[in-house]
């Protein structure tokens, strides 16, 4: 099965990888024991609740914030000495903020070239059209959506490897998202950028995410390419009209459970084949099961440390 | 005329599988001829608003199932297959939609005779 060609040879060195991070604020911590690797050439979906450390997470991959313990390596080097041969190859998109507001669009994306050798400027005016922006507005007029679209701008002009983007689409319009997102997919089919994106809306990444991060209470609770996710987690309906079917399911692998004695819905996270079929066949019910998308999924890989067993 | 492929982002079929069972079921139509040309990863990439990962890998176990072959150097086309191994080929989507007819029939406790004696009815009156 996985014995498939990959059409991004693996590069040796991961755009980031970090071993055993702990961030603390104060007393608060933000990440607890944080091990993990991006893997290059992919669209990385970096999920969880108010509060669970994406932000922070994203913040020590650009350098903006160290760790308070443990190693974070961007493109190899440790993040508290990257310099420019890192730093020119990250593009990095924040959730606000991170902008000079006196200055008109087109003064930002020309003080912002004037740092890269390798702004694209031919992107940059399709980037403009497409995402529908007047350039000659300053940053300070604008609406949330559209300060969005120029974090964008100036986060992918200069054609990083590693693009690093914070809730980067929450206030854009369903058309412009859509742009947004295919925006994305470019900068992977075009550079092989990798890119790491932060979101609550999961039916955007969904379409177009091939690995999985999730954070729960400053810990990773998934790390998976999202195809096994979909191949893991499933809905059961179990039917029995003679009514045999039990109180409760103790299996480690049911997830959460309503229904009674004649139908049940479990959401189950399990990989073995035909597991569905043995498990209704052993209560003497029948069994319809159908994949979960990731909206669904979310609740069960955010409770999935409360439920462990 | 590349061919119509529509995925689902949200009905938690992986994407790459989505691939792989439309592409089975258009060369089993004979929508997808043997030996023609599939679009490049990054091509369908495009077309399909898709990560070129997710198009490599279905390509990838299309090839490995022997669906798919690569021609002069990197272009995919259709496999040639003949006799048996073409047979099974199109009655496969068949078959995994009457697994779920059958599954259904059993939840009903529709007896044998009359889940097969419904089939051949509804048969016929597709070919009137």
């Amino acid at each position: 099965m996985n014995a498939v060609t990959d059409i991004s040879a693996a590069p040796t060195v991961a755009p980031f990888a970090a071993r055993g991070i702990t961030k603390r604020y104060g007393n608060q911590v933000a990440l607890q024991d944080v091990t993990l690797e991006i893997p290059a050439g992919r669209i990385v979906g970096l999920i969880g609740r108010n509060g669970a450390g994406k932000t922070t997470l994203l913040n020590i991959v650009s350098g903006i914030v160290l760790p308070s313990s443990g190693t974070a390596r961007t493109f190899g080097v440790p993040t508290d000495r990257l310099d420019t041969p890192q730093l020119s190859r990250l593009g990095v998109v924040q959730q606000e903020g991170g902008t000079i507001s006196w200055m008109t669009v087109r003064q930002h994306l020309d003080f912002n070239a004037s740092f890269y050798p390798t702004w694209d400027r031919k992107l940059e005016q399709r980037l403009l059209g497409e995402l529908e922006l007047d350039q000659k507005r300053k940053i300070i007029q604008l609406s949330t959506g559209d300060r969005q679209k120029v974090g964008l701008l100036l986060g992918v002009c200069h054609r990083p490897a590693l693009l690093v983007l914070d809730e980067p689409m929450s206030a854009l319009d369903p058309i412009v998202r859509a742009r947004a997102l295919d925006l994305l997919l470019e900068r992977l089919r075009d550079d092989g950028c990798t890119v790491l994106v932060s979101s609550h809306i999961l039916n955007d990444v969904e379409k177009i995410v091939d690995w999985v991060i999730c954070l729960d209470k400053g810990e990773v609770v998934a790390d998976s390419a999202f195809d096994e996710l979909q191949e893991s987690y499933a809905e059961w309906i179990l039917s029995s009209p003679a009514g045999t079917l039990p109180t409760a399911y103790p299996e480690p692998f049911v997830l959460s459970q309503q229904g009674d004695s004649r139908q049940a819905r479990l959401r189950v996270c399990t990989n073995e084949y035909n597991a569905a079929e043995k498990f209704a066949s052993a209560f003497g019910a029948q069994v319809q099961k159908r994949p979960l998308n990731l909206e669904e999924m979310f609740p069960l890989l955010t409770n999935c440390r409360r439920d462990a067993r | 005329m590349p061919p119509l492929l529509l995925i689902d982002h949200h009905n938690g079929v992986p994407a790459y599988r989505q691939i792989m069972d439309q592409v089975r079921l258009q060369i089993a139509t004979g929508m997808l001829p043997p030996g023609t040309e599939m679009l490049s990863t990054r091509a369908l990439s495009a077309e399909l608003a898709l990560n070129p990962m997710t198009i490599s890998k279905a390509y990838g176990l299309l090839e490995h199932d022997g669906v798919l072959e690569r021609r002069r150097g990197q272009t995919l086309v259709v496999r040639e297959t003949h006799g048996e191994e073409a047979h099974v080929g199109r009655i496969e989507p068949l078959r995994n939609q009457l697994i779920a007819a059958a599954s259904l029939a059993r939840q009903l406790s529709v007896s044998r005779p009359e889940a097969l004696r419904l089939f051949k009815e509804i048969l016929n009156d597709e070919t009137k």
